[in-house]
């Protein structure tokens, strides 16, 4: 069934824009429902292991094919999720019925994409879905006209950076595909394993240019320029989206992919894997530390996060992996939060100043509570979900031996705590503001999804080690 | 028992803020009724303990993360103070808060905070031991910021900082341990000798949560929280947790080592003498007090550094009588601070006429910290100080000896800044009742503690053979 991942978006859309157009305010809901099947999905996991039946004629081509195992599972979850939660923000958000129809499509269109980056089986189809993703996204950045008139420029130029960065990063990995098709012939994962346990000065060259595609497409340092750029460009819920599941997605996703099925525990990857790593977590850190725009702030923590997730791959092999998968997830779940949260004090306060700002809380109750649930876990604080997640990699560097690396994690959290307090005391903490005396609570319908996403932290942090016997059971 | 000790506070104060949408009175009590249930499951298991019976109940889970509850001696000894010193604080918020906002907020996060406590002592498995820490740490971050103003919530984040920078050199510590040992569980690397270096990273964490030099900055500072708080974080509760895991891992657990021995009581010795030099200064009617606090757990660290028992029951005795008085202390300073509109000492005087309760209250918590007999500190220091003595720390007991002198100038000098003399400005009366038999209350046990020391010091006694009995 596998294939029918890609095939159900991919349909909707076409069936979407052959609807009259009065019919089409129903996009959102559609969408909805296909993201509500595609959680649905990662539940079954009795997909089988190799499904190719409908694809042969590609197959034929260049080796197409699908598989579907835990962690496709994994990235599945967190794309509905994720998306779900970008649509209900949108549907408060943007303001043309138009734009929402828009960005139902193109959300389907990326999820195509997403749902081909988690099961593909060789270099070549992942390129194309990562591309896919890209271009979707790189629309949605800039297409919006919600109030593109105090953007303008900036819009222009996140979009612009994100879009050169992606050319550099395929330029990137098709360099690599070439290569791995001389030195190898085949560019399957099982025939780039075999390739890598033999090693070449031509393999290992053409796995670093791949991983350096990677790294541009996942925002890691010393590729993080586009990331807060395109980030804050964006409009709400394309940021809720980009920050939930894209970037991660095709850039951290398919690195964790390659890390898994290809390089098993290779030496000079995990070094590269462990620097970049621990490079991102701490510039990262410090530029988040820095900021006064809200969103800009998210979007450093992002990178630094995404940090986090390299270093763990850089570990003790099967921790972590597990370590990754599960920071992939909370922070999926909480970064994605924590944008639809600024877009609702965007939408209620028409800014994303910090300094401006001051005692919302006060006012807005529930988005600062669920806020501080959601950094507080990403801060990696007990017994929030995130703090499982970031003891695991920690474990698993340190059973790697890695202590000093394990050291810069644990450390860089206090960093992280510090731009997560001083958020928390410029927006909400504190005497409040007379401007903001008479601002209310955000609408239900952008307060359902944060509290959801909150409580999913909450409880996943609670009943953390049921959770963790489930999924070593099931052997994630 | 156990589970209900710890989650009856933890879990139910989040009904917290529903019960005060009905009536706040039923929230107060509830709140209240809470930290009861735990200081009553402490005081069940108490009769076990004295038998030197261990309960324990554990939840075994994958890699090591099994939740390990354990009450023996030092645990129930340990809970009951935080539960008694919390439930005598909680009864006095019902007035002293019901002035303010985020009430709710507020009883949700002492609940919180009293809940981790007790999860924390009875915690011996390392990584559960961080999880509790760490929520206490998340409730005093609010709980300090409660005012709002600028610097309330500026001086909120610097001690969730410190403490946060301390608790993560102790993960690192702790994983280290783990390292070493194969196990997050307490029982299970019981008498390990550790090497110094790990020590001094769990020692940081220690040191940053029970405000002792190089780490003391915070405490004071969060003076700016309102007293029922400072008086649940400085003295009663908080600050104890570092002495606390200190006595639980250094003593109880692992195999002691002498340079650490030298380390801490240096480290004591300077904070004890540094802040109460401070103390002596202060215009600031609370940071003196908090001073204060910094220098007696100095005390106590000493008496726990010995490491011979008669230091270590002196210490652990100080732990309750310092927690007592102190908060007796702290909950005198809120009633003159919110009935006289300021906490300078400068402008206050003259305060007995119009405060006689809470003078003689004062008074009374002061002679125990003092530590004059037949008060329950007197009981406490002097084992301690004899300690130092009968182990040829000559200049340790000196040291301490003169922190002791330091301690009754300052507190006197407070005493009679504040209480006596003329009075200055309007005279301000004890308006609430409840709040002023708080603080009676707080300083009759501080009384009784010291005429019938026996109890306590024979659970003291039973935690001390328990503690040191494998480890020499």
């Amino acid at each position: 069934m596998s294939h029918l991942l890609l095939l159900v978006p991919f349909l909707a859309v076409v069936v979407l824009n052959l609807l009259p157009k009065r019919a089409r305010g129903a996009a959102l809901w559609v969408s909805f429902g296909v993201l509500g099947l595609e959680a649905a999905a990662a539940f079954v996991e009795r997909f089988s292991s190799i499904d190719s039946s409908a694809f042969t004629w590609l197959e034929s081509v260049f080796g197409f094919r699908l598989a579907a195992d835990h962690l496709s599972g994994l990235a599945m979850l967190c794309a509905g999720i994720v998306g779900m939660v970008a649509l209900l923000v949108a549907r408060r958000t943007l303001k043309d019925a138009g734009e929402k129809f828009f960005f139902a499509n193109l959300v389907l269109v990326a999820l195509v994409g997403i749902n081909g980056i988690a099961m593909v089986r060789d270099l070549f189809s992942l390129y194309v879905f990562v591309e896919v993703t890209a271009i979707a996204t790189f629309i949605l950045i800039t297409a919006s006209r919600s109030g593109a008139a105090s953007r303008g420029e900036q819009v222009f130029e996140g979009a612009w950076k994100y879009i050169i960065l992606s050319v550099v990063a395929s330029v990137l990995m098709l360099t690599s595909i070439g290569f791995f098709l001389l030195s190898a012939g085949d560019i399957t994962f099982d025939a780039v394993k075999t390739a890598l346990g033999a090693p070449g000065s031509l393999t290992w060259v053409a796995m670093a240019l791949f991983l350096c595609g990677l790294f541009v497409k996942g925002g890691l340092v010393p590729f993080h320029g586009w990331l807060a750029d395109a980030y804050t460009a964006a409009p709400a819920p394309v940021s809720v989206f980009m920050a939930g599941i894209v970037t991660k997605a095709s850039g951290i996703f398919a690195l964790l992919r390659i890390v898994s099925s290809t390089m098993g525990s290779a030496l000079p990857g995990r070094e590269i894997l462990l620097v970049v790593g621990a490079l991102t977590i701490v510039v990262g850190a410090f530029l988040a530390l820095g900021q006064s725009n809200m969103k800009r702030m998210l979007a450093y923590s992002s990178v630094s996060q995404m940090g986090y997730i390299v270093l763990a791959l850089g570990g003790d092999l099967n921790l972590g992996i597990l370590a990754a998968g599960l920071h992939f997830f909370n922070h999926a779940i909480s970064k994605s939060q924590l944008f639809a949260n600024a877009a609702a004090i965007e939408e209620q306060l028409g800014t994303l100043n910090m300094d401006e700002m001051g005692g919302i809380g006060a006012r807005m109750p529930v988005t600062a509570g669920t806020t501080a649930v959601a950094t507080l876990s990403i801060a990696g604080l007990p017994p929030l979900a995130g703090f499982w997640s970031k003891l695991l990699i920690v474990l698993a560097l340190w059973n790697a031996k890695e202590y000093g690396f394990a050291a810069v994690a644990i450390l860089a959290s206090l960093v992280t705590l510090a731009y997560f307090l001083s958020l928390q005391r410029r927006v909400f903490f504190g005497k409040t503001h007379p401007k903001w005396a008479h601002v209310k609570e955000a609408a239900p319908g952008l307060l359902v999804p944060v509290v959801a996403l909150a409580l999913i932290t909450i409880a996943l942090g609670v009943g953390f080690p049921f959770a963790l016997r489930v999924l070593l059971g099931g052997g994630a | 028992m156990l589970l209900v000790a710890v989650f009856a506070p933890l879990a139910g104060a989040f009904l917290l803020p529903l019960l005060g949408s009905v009536s706040r009175r039923l929230r107060d009590v509830s709140a209240l009724a809470m930290v009861l249930v735990s200081l009553g499951c402490s005081l069940a298991l108490v009769s076990g303990a004295l038998r030197g019976d261990i309960v324990s109940f554990s939840i075994i889970g994958p890699l090591g993360l099994s939740l390990i509850l354990t009450a023996d001696a030092l645990a129930v000894f340990m809970a009951i103070v935080s539960s008694l010193v919390g439930a005598v604080i909680m009864l006095f918020s019902f007035d002293y808060i019901s002035h303010y906002e985020n009430q709710n907020e507020y009883y949700v996060m002492a609940v919180v905070f009293l809940g981790a406590m007790m999860g924390l002592v009875f915690s011996t498995n390392l990584i559960y031991l961080f999880v509790f820490w760490e929520i206490t740490g998340i409730a005093s971050w609010r709980l300090i910021g409660f005012y709002r103003g600028k610097a309330d919530v500026l001086k909120a984040d610097k001690a969730f900082l410190i403490t946060a920078l301390g608790a993560l050199v102790m993960l690192v510590g702790i994983l280290a341990v783990y390292g070493l040992t194969g196990t997050f569980d307490l029982t299970a690397m019981k008498g390990t000798a550790l090497p110094l270096g790990i020590s001094a990273l769990l020692l940081i964490g220690l040191l940053s949560k029970s405000a002792t030099l190089p780490f003391q900055t915070w405490l004071p500072d969060a003076g700016v929280a309102p007293a029922p708080v400072t008086a649940l974080l400085h003295a009663a509760v908080l600050v104890k947790i570092g002495v606390y895991v200190f006595a639980r891992l250094f003593l109880a657990t692992f195999a002691f080592v002498e340079a650490l021995r030298t380390i801490v009581a240096s480290l004591a010795g300077a904070s004890a003498l540094v802040s109460a030099g401070a103390a002596l200064v202060e215009t600031d009617f609370k940071r003196i007090v908090a001073y204060s606090t910094v220098s007696q757990i100095g005390f106590i660290f000493l008496g726990l550094a010995m490491g011979n028992p008669l230091g270590a029951a002196g210490a652990l005795l100080y732990i309750l009588m310092h927690g007592l008085a102190k908060a007796g202390l702290f909950l005198s300073a809120g009633i003159v601070e919110q009935n006289a509109g300021t906490k300078d000492i400068t402008k206050l005087g003259g305060l007995i006429r119009t405060m006689p309760w809470t003078a003689a209250a004062f008074l009374l918590c002061s002679f125990s910290v003092m530590g004059i007999p037949p008060f329950g500190g007197f009981f406490g220091k002097y084992m301690v100080l004899s300690a130092a003595v009968s182990a040829n720390e000559i200049v340790l007991a000196t040291v301490f000896f003169v922190g002791a002198l330091l301690t009754i100038l300052y507190l006197f000098r407070l005493f009679t800044k504040v209480f006596l003399g003329e009075p200055k400005g309007t005279p301000a009366a004890e308006k609430s009742r409840l709040m002023v038999a708080c603080v009676v209350l707080l300083a009759a046990l501080s009384l009784i503690g010291g005429l019938a020391v026996g109890w306590p010091s024979e659970l003291a006694r039973v935690a001390i053979s328990q503690m040191l009995g494998v480890t020499g």
